[in-house]
């Protein structure tokens, strides 16, 4: 019962929290100076009055602002976000429906990648305290989480298209090569799998390895360092002192009774992770040329395409909130002390 | 954190707080090497924003050059251009030392309006405790789970960029830690015996705040302030990368990868060299924060 009420009230601040991001971009796109429709609709509108009346009294640009805010919230939550100028006018959602999937693509791929090796550097990291691999492990993190990802990403295009020309550096699948599968589920490389177009999976595949090894390399930092300094903490409780005193060897010791008991503090930190990587992903698209969210973000940014910055800021929020909720579930479920709070 | 702030703190010298701190910041071989580190650029930065002010060049090479004063194009690293020139015959050394100060003083500015605008709501939460407590934590809630660098985007884009509405964005969306950071402090000092000596003998809640509230967690602040510098510049450093820092010619870190970006397979140097400052700068930050919280046993 106590855990229900809990969830119910992390749910409800979820909302809450998404609601508010979505009255912030609200008045801050009233805050565009100049012409809105001529922000919107670029210089062009200027010559064509009727395209502009048109597209003031179908967006209620005229009405007073509460009832803009209305049709705006009213809109959102039908799944309208206006229009894109930045690629020719489409709707936003059709844009975001193919560019998010190719994101969650890389950002699932470079996730399971910086899980595996945060977790592994950080355990070796403790398990061989105070010697050089522990050393050389910190000075690895230390480097690539105070890093720009576009530095990382740039050092990697240049080991990659210079010494290394195995993998391909743009793109999410080579076009000449290989064609795409009609869409199932939105996701190119699982609706290729589905309907057994092996070709294109791999291809796509390829294509997801470098720009996820780049986000990978940018944010494992954050698992290894609190994996490494939780584990160093655990490992000087009374429970490991027993432990040890019933004559088990180190080795079972830190893995049988020190590592279950350090993984909690993981949970923590999973929602700074997503934050990491989708900001992380703006950059690293941009970079290798990946037509997903990230890159949407940067050329709706450079094209002054106010909607879709709006909407790709409204999604990765949205993701970096629902997250956040899954984390305090899990922390609930795993340190019951925490559900009374 | 476990140290219990002690009420002579507050009243004693600031000779040997000076003292204090800088042992703190020294006392492992992390620590030495990030404040090192973090010396060399400050030091760079100040004599940039001086020799800017005096309108004095101090870098070997204008970082904009008139067309007559140029250097060749595209040269590689050498004694005479320790970096390299870039496609307009600038010195990429030089206009790297030229950016310094922005990236710094932008670290500081959002750093400290953060330490102060945390400071004062979180300390109020935790003295006052209660209902008002409740509203502004979870009024900190809600900022929290705002993502920094998006929020910042959307400034950019509907604003303008440039260094001055960057620093309003960051300023608005980072001081939710240190709300927390704040109250959890406060909370310790709200029921020792001075404060309630304070609160009996009259004093109003905002002058217990600041007499008494504001010096005792401060300490705590500033290490955490410190440390926090460099996430700051990594961050303006990305939206610089966007386009959202500086208007050019005036040099930014991170506008100048995004700019020599397109020379990468050709002249990789002129890109990767302003990456890897960045890395530095930051790293300095990071080992010093790593070292000071390995001493006083902070996770």
């Amino acid at each position: 019962m106590n855990l229900f009420r809990f969830l119910l009230r992390r749910l409800a601040f979820a909302v809450f929290v998404l609601f508010c991001v979505l009255t912030l971009t609200f008045v801050l796109s009233h805050l565009i100076p100049g012409d809105v429709i001529q922000a919107w609709l670029g210089k062009e509108a200027e010559q064509f009055p009727n395209v502009a009346k048109l597209y003031a009294a179908k967006y209620h640009l005229n009405d007073p602002i509460y009832v803009q805010y209305f049709y705006y919230v009213t809109g959102m939550l039908q799944g309208n976000l206006g229009i894109s100028p930045s690629r020719g006018f489409v709707p936003v959602t059709s844009v975001i429906e193919q560019t998010l999937p190719l994101t969650l693509q890389i950002v699932f791929l470079a996730f399971v990648l910086c899980v595996v090796l945060g977790l592994l550097l950080g355990i070796l990291a403790a398990r061989y305290h105070d010697t050089p691999i522990d050393t050389l492990i910190r000075i690895f993190y230390l480097g690539s989480y105070s890093s720009p990802p576009y530095f990382i990403g740039i050092v990697i295009l240049v080991i990659a298209s210079l010494y290394l020309r195995i993998l391909p550096t743009g793109g999410a699948y080579n076009p000449l090569a290989v064609s795409p599968s009609p869409s199932i589920t939105g996701f190119p490389i699982l609706d290729a799998l589905i309907q057994g177009n092996f070709a294109f999976a791999e291809n796509a595949s390829i294509h997801l390895i470098l720009p996820a090894l780049t986000l990978a390399i940018v944010t494992f930092g954050v698992i290894t360092r609190v994996a490494r300094s939780s584990l160093l903490d655990v490992m000087k409780t009374d429970y490991i002192r027993t432990a040890r005193s019933k004559g088990l060897d180190e080795g079972s010791v830190f893995y049988r009774h020190g590592l279950p008991n350090a993984a909690i503090s993981l949970i923590t930190i999973s929602s700074l992770v997503m934050t990491f990587l989708l900001t992380g992903a703006v950059f690293v698209e941009y970079l290798f040329s990946y037509p997903g969210m990230g890159h949407y973000a940067y050329t709706a940014l450079q094209g002054s395409d106010y909607p879709g910055i709006m909407a790709t800021v409204f999604v990765f929020a949205a993701i970096i909130i629902t997250t956040n909720l899954v984390a305090d579930i899990l922390y609930a479920w795993a340190d019951p002390e925490i559900r009374l709070g | 954190m476990d140290s219990q702030p002690d009420e002579g703190d507050a009243r004693r010298g600031a000779g040997a707080r000076v003292r204090d701190t800088l042992g703190l910041m020294t006392s492992n071989k992390e620590s030495i090497i990030g404040f090192s580190i973090i010396m060399v650029f400050l030091v760079t930065a100040v004599v940039m924003e001086a020799s800017a002010l005096l309108n004095v060049q101090v870098t070997p090479y204008p970082a904009n050059p008139l067309p007559n004063q140029a250097s060749a194009i595209l040269l590689p690293p050498s004694l005479a251009h320790p970096f390299g020139t870039d496609n307009l015959g600038r010195d990429v050394f030089s206009r790297i030392l030229v950016a310094t100060p922005y990236d710094f003083m932008i670290g500081f500015l959002v750093v400290g309006t953060a330490v102060i605008i945390g400071g004062l709501l979180g300390g109020l939460a935790g003295l006052r405790g209660g209902l008002l407590d409740e509203f502004l934590m979870r009024f900190t809630d809600i900022f929290f789970a705002l993502p920094v660098l998006l929020i910042a985007m959307v400034i950019g884009a509907i604003l303008g960029g440039g260094i001055l509405n960057m620093s309003v964005a960051l300023m608005i969306t980072w001081w939710p830690p240190y709300a927390r950071l704040a109250r959890g402090e406060s909370l310790k000092v709200a029921h020792q015996n001075y404060i309630e000596a304070a609160r009996l003998s009259g004093q109003k809640a905002h002058r217990i705040l600041i007499r008494h509230v504001l010096p005792n967690i401060s300490g705590t602040m500033l290490i955490y302030a410190t440390l926090d510098i460099g996430t700051v510049i990594l961050v303006y450093s990305g939206l610089t990368f966007l386009g959202l820092g500086n208007k050019p010619p005036a040099p930014d870190w991170g506008q100048m990868v995004a700019a020599y970006n397109g020379w990468l397979l050709t002249d990789p140097w002129l890109a990767i060299i302003p990456g890897l400052v960045i890395s530095m700068g930051v790293i300095g930050f990071s080992l010093l924060g790593d070292g000071v919280k390995d001493t006083l046993g902070i996770r």
